[in-house]
């Protein structure tokens, strides 16, 4: 009882505790595997690991991986922007069956979407056939491996720019537009800003999501030497052949540019929100 | 006029949230937009902007027609509540906001810029970004924001409302200043009557979406016309006093006080009288009063408030006492009472204690409308009457009371009415109104069952003579119903063109004495026919309709107009009745307290 006014009290108590099952959790669940991949790695020596990572099949399966990633959280950030826009401005009929649809693609095993994609874009899919037609293959080419890796990133950046567009004060626009400035010249100056960080790390988000998708993908890559496999899928190779240094070596590559790429990120948002600096 | 609005009306879902509203601010002026939250005020100020549009009537900005401009083209500046500044840019960005988007050159806005910030005295903050500093300090970087530009107005939204009490008072002193300096007209939203005071040139005074009154603060508060401004600026004791040609009694004592409108010799009207809580006194005893002595009374509670002592007093002449309206308009009420310190050392009270009360100024009310008197063949029915929603939510707002009378039979001379007769509408109800207008009623509401508040107000008179009380009635009437106001003029069928121009003389007369003379914002409609086949037709091509009839001739109620009362379901009907020699009658009465 005494020693209760000795230290300074917090609003939350436990502070130990709480730290103390962080640090746990994080080594248990996503430390310790990690770590077990790197050490796996170490097994090999170099000539054997550059070999592994550098091989051309390996190398254009990065660029296919993190190139379609980037490409679909950018696709997101811009239509998903317009999504959260729409939902969060606007009030009509079926609102809140549309905000219901955004999140189907958490829920639906990502295998099922991936058939599902395939039977759509496939040369006699439902689109695929008038596609082709037009000369434009979605199906077992990296368009398609886009085209799926933007439905399973989607949600990502609705969720995450929804809130925050939700608190941009309507009075922001309308104080602009009382000092003079256009539609665009709001969207640009005014709305754009102050939902950049939510819009980043809805991107964040997808990215990552994107880049860790294998499932959806690899029915409608067809997986394709050299042209549509995507890293996981090699690594999942690598496995089959018992190869399970390769398989690491590839992981941590994987490993390596996705974290490089989320900090940067990470980095990114943080020097915003110093500018940003709400303080209420 | 910097800023004129004319007959402006906005409704959302079909209810006016700003009702007819026309306001003329003069160049340089700080006109102070005051009202409850929810009456119109934030959105006609919003539509002064252009940032709501309005369903009807004009706006123009030092004489050039805006209404249908976009907020961007008008060149004003305005100013929230919660300061609105964009947080991703520093305070420099902030006030070049409007400059930048005008693409004025860099030197120049940097010199615009220190020239604002010393204005509002925040001088070496450019650098800094709003979320570094304090609630004060933001909203004059939004004032500095909005002036950049150099609007010709500026608009205000509740701008203090997110400050405590200090930098309040600061910021206010500085827009006061800035205001001054640049000569600029301002409009400021508020609620709070200090702040208004403490700034405004001119007050307007807004609820239910109606602009009640506007005048200067001084005026506002020591005359106001409508119960809403003197309650709402201010503490106020509401009291209902009887006029009678040879003065005005409240219960039995009379008092020094004016009525608005002369009565005339034979009749009583009941008054809606104002009574400061300053400008109650109390003594030991009754000689010892030095103003005009109204009741005895005894101290409920004492409160100290520092400068003032506030007394609460339960009046002790039982006929004074059921005359004081309380705030829900029972005769419950307690009389208010504000004495300085050293009135309270010349005379220390303690509870309990019984003293004289007198009223060093008494203010009555113009307005018609005093009290309701819900009358009923049974007291039951009268009771029942009490309970109709139209008439329940009239007394609330009205903050007056409901009183019951049983009327049986229509027979043998009853004691005098007062307030507006209410009675329930139906077959007999033409019988009624005639029998309480012999007998001295001057209005009656006639009520059909669950009549719900009307959305719109049809005025009309039988007679000329009938005009202004009718008017002012209606005035009256509608500054606590939001409902919009047709005057309806009709002429009989088969009038040559030429024949028609007196009526519309009078149409446009109608509406420029309830203007002036009423504050009323009321249209006007030309109807060609039979008089109550046109009221009949208007009232019933819509839902929620409500009449205000004026007549000089009480068989009219029984016989030409009967129809009107007696439809089914029917409309709210009120009956305004003056006595067609009234205005000789009230000359008279002119002369005779001149004399």
């Amino acid at each position: 009882m005494k020693s209760v006014g000795q230290r300074e009290p917090n609003v939350i108590p436990g502070f130990g505790i709480t730290l103390g099952f962080t640090t746990f959790f994080l080594s248990a669940i996503v430390l310790l595997p990690l770590s077990a991949l790197v050490l796996k790695t170490a097994g090999m020596d170099w000539s054997r690991f550059i070999e592994v990572i550098g091989s051309p099949r390996a190398i254009a399966s990065y660029k296919l991986s993190f190139g379609a990633s980037m490409v679909a959280a950018t696709v997101n950030m811009v239509f998903g922007f317009a999504l959260a826009w729409t939902l969060v401005r606007y009030e009509f009929p079926g609102r809140r069956l549309v905000d219901a649809i955004i999140d189907m693609p958490f829920a639906l095993p990502t295998a099922v979407s991936g058939i599902a994609l395939t039977t759509i874009f496939s040369a006699n899919g439902w689109i695929g056939k008038y596609l082709e037609a037009h000369g434009i293959f979605v199906a077992y080419t990296p368009l398609g491996i886009t085209v799926a890796l933007t439905l399973i990133s989607m949600p990502f950046v609705v969720r995450t720019v929804q809130p925050a567009l939700q608190e941009v004060q309507r009075d922001l626009e309308d104080a602009a537009e009382t000092l003079g400035a256009g539609r665009l010249y709001v969207f640009r100056r005014i709305i754009v800003p102050t939902v950049m960080p939510a819009l980043l790390t809805g991107f964040t988000l997808a990215f990552a999501r994107a880049v860790g998708e294998y499932g959806s993908v690899i029915f409608i890559a067809g997986n394709k030497f050299g042209y549509t496999e995507i890293t996981p899928y090699l690594i999942v190779i690598k496995l089959e052949e018992f190869d399970y240094a390769g398989a690491a070596a590839l992981g941590v590559v994987m490993l390596t540019i996705s974290f490089v790429m989320l900090f940067a990120i990470n980095l990114l948002q943080v020097w915003g929100r110093k500018r940003m600096m709400v303080s209420r | 006029m910097s800023i004129a609005l004319d007959q402006v009306t906005k409704r959302y879902q079909d209810q006016p949230v700003v009702n007819d509203v026309s306001i003329e601010v003069g160049e340089g002026e700080f006109f102070v937009l005051l009202g409850p939250s929810g009456s119109g005020k934030s959105t006609l100020l919003r539509a002064i902007a252009g940032l709501t549009g309005i369903d009807h009537g004009r706006i123009s900005l030092h004489g050039r027609d805006v209404t249908h401009v976009r907020a961007r083209d008008r060149g004003v500046g305005l100013v929230f509540q919660n300061y609105a500044l964009f947080r991703h840019m520093t305070v420099a960005d902030n006030i070049e906001f409007a400059l930048r988007v005008r693409r004025m050159k860099a030197a120049e806005r940097r010199a615009r810029r220190s020239e604002l910030l010393k204005l509002v005295a925040l001088e070496g903050m450019d650098g800094r970004l709003p979320g570094q500093l304090s609630g004060g300090q933001q909203q004059r970087v939004a004032v500095a924001r909005a002036l950049a530009h150099k609007p010709q107005v500026l608009l205000l939204d509740e701008p203090f409302g997110a400050l405590d009490a200090k930098i309040r008072e600061e910021l206010r002193r500085t827009i006061r200043s800035v205001q001054r300096e640049l000569g600029i007209t301002t409009v400021l939203v508020t609620h709070d009557q200090e702040e208004a005071f403490a700034l405004a040139d001119t007050i307007g005074v807004m609820n239910h979406g109606r602009l009640l009154e506007v005048g200067q603060p001084h005026d506002l508060y020591a005359q106001p016309a409508t119960r809403f401004v003197a309650t709402f600026l201010g503490a106020a004791n509401l009291l209902l006093a009887r006029q009678a040609a040879d003065g005005i009694r409240f219960g039995a004592t009379p008092v020094n006080a004016e009525g608005a409108e002369p009565v005339q010799v034979g009749r009583e009207h009941e008054v809606v009288a104002v009574l400061r809580p300053e400008e109650v006194e109390i003594a030991a005893a009754r000689e010892d009063l030095s103003s005009n002595y109204i009741a005895r009374g005894a101290v409920e509670e004492i409160v100290f408030t520092g400068a003032l002592e506030r007394l609460r007093v339960r009046l002790l002449d039982e006929p004074c006492a059921a005359q004081l309206l309380g705030p829900s308009g029972n005769g419950e009420a307690r009389l208010e009472i504000t004495r300085t310190q050293p009135e309270r050392r010349a005379l220390p009270l303690s509870q309990g204690a019984q003293i004289a009360i007198g009223a060093r100024r008494l203010h009555v009310l113009p307005t018609p409308l005093s009290s309701f008197l819900a009358c009923g063949a049974t007291e039951a029915e009268a009771a029942a009457l009490a309970h109709e929603p139209l008439l329940e939510s009239l007394s609330i707002r009205m903050k007056t009371r409901v009183v019951l009378r049983a009327i049986d039979g229509l027979t043998g001379s009853p004691a005098p009415f007062s307030g507006v007769a209410a009675i329930a509408g139906g077959g007999d109800a033409a019988r009624t109104v005639e029998w309480l207008l012999r007998h001295g009623a001057a209005e009656v509401l006639v009520l059909p069952k669950n009549a719900p508040s009307p959305t719109r107000v049809y005025i009309h008179w039988t007679d000329e003579a009938a005009r202004r009380a009718t008017l002012a009635v209606a005035a009256s009437l509608l500054r606590h119903v939001s409902a919009e106001a047709v005057y309806l003029g009709i002429v009989p069928e088969g009038r040559s063109a030429t024949g028609r121009a007196a009526p519309m003389r009078a149409l446009l007369d109608a509406r420029s004495e309830a203007q002036q003379s009423h504050g009323l914002e009321m249209r006007t409609e030309l109807a060609v026919g039979e008089t109550v086949a046109e009221l009949t037709r208007n009232l019933s091509a819509g839902a929620a309709q409500m009449l205000v009839l004026g007549i000089t001739d009480i068989t009219d109620a029984g016989s030409a107009y009967r129809s009107l009362l007696a439809g089914q379901p029917g409309w709210p009907v009120l009956i305004v009745y003056r006595p067609p020699e009234s205005r000789a009658a009230s000359d008279n009465v002119v002369s005779g307290t001149a004399a």
